[in-house]
């Protein structure tokens, strides 16, 4: 299965992206958009899959170093 | 087959079997770009679509205010550079690479027509494919407020 991911940050100006995954992301995942790491906080299905295909939207926060 | 594989993992290539997929890979040139390349600008005339393969890409544009924004990041399997293609007018946006050895795969728009029409099934199923993918990245820009495309 390859899943197509609609990256959205949540709050801020940062632009979201797409790309396409491997294994479908989980709530906790961290994830490179661009050239800053964010954490996934939810996970849903856009669209129905077609065959191989699954498409979901990703709402992610910029990821906190919790050691601060 | 490496190629044909790869092809086989982006949505705009999804329902071509083994043979069409060839015949693509056949008129796919693979171009490799450092972070900051600019792969093409906004405004330049668009004889490419590009499948990003490896890395992610920045899609940036001057908004109606003259200043530069970035609209969208697009990594493995993504397509850009179609709007071009399915309208023949300048390029809408500037696309940068933003990883050292971002790979994509160029086609030129003369050789997909050509394939297209040659092999009038691929032309069937890759321009549904394309018109899938822009509906998903307007649904994304519906999802995402920052997204000024």
């Amino acid at each position: 299965m390859i899943y197509k991911v609609s990256y959205v940050v949540v709050g801020g100006d940062f632009p979201g992206g797409i790309k396409n995954e491997t294994e479908k992301p989980k709530v906790g995942d961290v994830v490179q958009i661009g050239r800053v790491k964010f954490q996934v906080t939810e996970i849903h299905e856009i669209i129905p899959p077609r065959d191989d295909f699954q498409f979901l939207h990703a709402t992610v926060k910029p990821l906190v170093d919790e050691k601060k | 087959m490496e190629l044909v594989n790869m092809l086989r993992g982006a949505e705009l290539f999804h329902g071509l079997d083994t043979t069409q997929l060839g015949q693509l890979a056949t008129i796919s040139q693979s171009e490799t770009y450092n972070t900051d390349d600019v792969i093409f600008n906004q405004g330049a005339a668009g004889d490419k679509v590009y499948i990003v393969a490896k890395g992610q890409v920045e899609i940036r544009f001057d908004n109606q205010k003259g200043h530069s924004q970035t609209g969208l990041y697009l990594g493995a399997g993504q397509v850009f550079g179609e709007m071009a293609l399915l309208d023949q007018g300048g390029r809408s946006a500037s696309v940068i690479a933003i990883e050292d050895g971002t790979t994509v795969y160029g086609i030129s728009n003369q050789d997909f027509l050509n394939l297209c029409q040659t092999d009038t099934a691929i032309g069937y199923i890759m321009m549904r494919n394309m018109a899938l993918d822009l509906s998903f990245k307007l649904r994304h820009q519906n999802l995402d407020p920052s997204a000024g495309l």
